[in-house]
């Protein structure tokens, strides 16, 4: 310890410099995976937020909500416990005079079911009426404020906007809160339908319709359009840029390790054993890395407090732990890679005659 | 009952048109109490003598026995003991670790070495007497050459190791700082008992020397003292 902390004393530009392309590999690599990880809830943050287990949706809409319908007659075979809930999708354009026009997701709900109940809101209060909606906080950010009036699509009649939920994003889209008579109004079925789908916090919803079939959340999720294929595109990158970086952190650390050979060559031949010497090398780039993670940390909280809110990052510490964890781990082993050439290291050669 | 001992030593390198034999059927002995001199011109295969004497690389052929023990039967870990702990090594070149000052040079010794050293009364004394002992908080580079071979002079010393080698280590010493290196090499031979062996082509050293050795292309002779 006593030799890896006088050598990065002496010398500073050498050992900054490391430590300085250690922060900027971690540093992309925490931005990155926070950002993937940002569309990626974006795609499910609502779902997340009903704490739902289970949906029961049309058998013929290929696990998929806005394909989903539920008829007045299907509904009859359901038998709905408190812990179900109806939901009622519907893909609308908000348009309102001075402000941007915004794609969003209608769910209508019932007043009285888990989903409604457990809305919680930033401001306002739950829709009361077939007018009124609650709106994602994307609504607020663009402008829009309590009590603002919303057409949607080319409807005649306005929605009022009159609670503020956070954390509404269902399939990248903003979600507007209402209800499922102003669902039946905006699709323009009329009553025959009841709603797309339903929730419910159990393994599944108690149906004996043959036509309606219970998927998991999990399931209903993977069958979100674009998810999975969006998230294993992420996956792939933040892989790729995974191995790429630890490859290229592994390699500065085993030139680094190749130009101390002349002095461990010295230190052998004194009989400094050749195990303090690896000790050294590995507590050494240990140090390096865990300080390069650190300041890449800050800089990642930084741009976290300072980035635009329309681009959605997420950290989740578990997460980027593992990354951490990954890029210590394989920094070591870069370290550990020249420990043979350590060990075998022929003080003759170095030293000359 | 020699301390170092070598026996029909043979040191070739490179293979084919490459090849070149360094040593030839080189034998050698030192004992405690004495300074051995091994003098001859560059190139005549001193320092690879001396590095194969340590332990530091292998010989082709022959048998090299430290304390009556043949360093071929000694494992890699015992080599290391042993380095560390008998003997003293005072190379050609690249002798001090760069990115630590004088004293520290010694702090690390104490850190892998936790007892047997030299007091610190003696380290300072031995600092003084080589004229090095303001030196203490400099680097290696900020020494003179003549400087960088006292302070390896002192790290071979401090260890108290029962026998030193030494490659040139009056290099670039002016022929005053030679004289007191040699009473100082031949003082710890006769009165601390240890087995000192020089190899050199400086011939200031000459009278210091208990017994002499002449190297020329690898072959070694024994000199008788009087001529
Ligand atoms: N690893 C090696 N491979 C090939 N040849 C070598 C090797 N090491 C030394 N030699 C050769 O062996 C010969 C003796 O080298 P050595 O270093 O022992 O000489 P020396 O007497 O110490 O010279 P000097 O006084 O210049 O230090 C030289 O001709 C050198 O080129
Ligand atoms: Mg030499």
């Amino acid at each position: 310890m006593f030799l890896a902390l006088k050598e990065i004393k002496h010398e500073k530009l050498r050992y900054g410099l490391i430590i300085a392309m250690i922060v900027l590999v971690s540093y992309l690599i925490f931005v990155l995976t926070s950002l993937a990880l940002g569309l990626s809830n974006q795609n499910t943050q609502a779902i997340t937020s009903w704490n739902a287990n289970s949906i029961l949706l049309n058998k013929d809409s290929n696990t998929n909500l806005s394909q989903s319908l539920i008829t007045q007659e299907q509904d009859a075979d359901l038998k709905l416990t408190k812990n179900d809930a109806y939901l009622a999708q519907a893909s609308v354009v908000t348009k309102s005079s001075g402000h941007e026009q915004i794609a969003a997701n209608y769910l209508g709900l019932q007043k009285k079911q888990f989903v409604n109940q457990n809305l919680k809101l930033s401001s306002g209060h739950k829709a009361e009426n077939d007018h009124q909606v609650v709106a994602d906080e994307k609504f607020q950010h663009s402008g829009y404020k309590l009590g603002d009036k919303i057409k949607l699509n080319s409807l005649s009649g306005s929605y009022k906007i009159v609670g503020f939920t956070k954390g509404a994003k269902f399939n990248i889209a903003p979600v507007l809160y209402g209800t499922l008579v102003g669902w039946q109004s905006i699709r323009g079925l009329g009553s025959n339908f009841k709603a797309s789908a339903v929730v419910s916090k159990d393994s599944h919803v108690k149906s004996s319709n043959s036509n309606l079939k219970n998927y998991s959340i999990k399931q209903f999720i993977d069958k979100l359009p674009g998810y999975s294929a969006q998230n294993s595109t992420f996956t792939f990158m933040i892989a790729f840029l995974m191995i790429i970086s630890l490859i290229v952190i592994a390699v500065f650390l085993y030139i680094l390790t190749i130009q101390k050979l002349p002095n461990y060559a010295v230190l052998r031949a004194q009989g400094i054993p050749a195990k303090v010497l690896v000790k050294n090398t590995i507590f050494q780039s240990f140090i390096l890395v865990i300080g390069g993670i650190i300041i890449a940390s800050i800089l990642t909280i930084l741009t976290a407090l300072l980035i635009p809110t329309s681009v959605p990052m997420s950290f989740n510490l578990p997460l980027l732990s593992l990354v951490a964890f990954g890029l210590v781990l394989t920094s070591i082993l870069g370290a550990i890679i020249p420990v043979r050439t350590i060990l075998k290291v022929d003080p003759v050669q170095v030293i000359g005659g | 009952m020699s301390t170092i001992e070598l026996k029909h030593i043979n040191k070739v390198f490179g293979t084919g048109l490459s090849r070149v034999q360094v040593l030839h059927d080189v034998n050698f002995t030192a004992e405690r109490g004495e300074l051995v001199l091994v003098l001859g011109p560059s190139g005549s295969g001193k320092s690879t003598f001396l590095t194969i004497a340590g332990g530091l690389q292998t010989p082709t052929s022959g048998e090299v026995q430290l304390n009556q023990k043949s360093l071929e039967q000694l494992s890699q870990k015992d080599l290391e003991n042993f380095r560390l702990n008998k003997i003293g090594f005072v190379l050609q070149a690249y002798n001090l670790v760069p990115y630590l000052t004088v004293k520290e040079q010694f702090t690390l010794v104490d850190r892998v070495r936790k007892a047997g050293n030299i007091d610190s009364n003696e380290l300072t004394n031995l600092l003084k007497y080589l004229e090095i002992n303001d030196t203490v908080d400099k680097y290696p580079a900020e020494l003179s050459g003549g400087q960088n071979q006292r302070v390896a002079i002192a790290r071979a010393l401090y260890t108290d190791p029962e026998i030193i080698l030494a490659d040139e280590p009056t290099a670039s010493l002016d022929t005053g700082r030679v004289q007191e290196v040699g009473k100082l090499l031949k003082e710890l031979a006769t009165q601390q008992n240890k087995a000192i062996v020089v190899v050199t082509h400086d011939l200031r050293l000459k009278d210091y020397a208990s017994r002499i050795y002449q190297i020329t292309d690898g072959k070694m002779v024994e000199d008788s003292k009087d001529n």
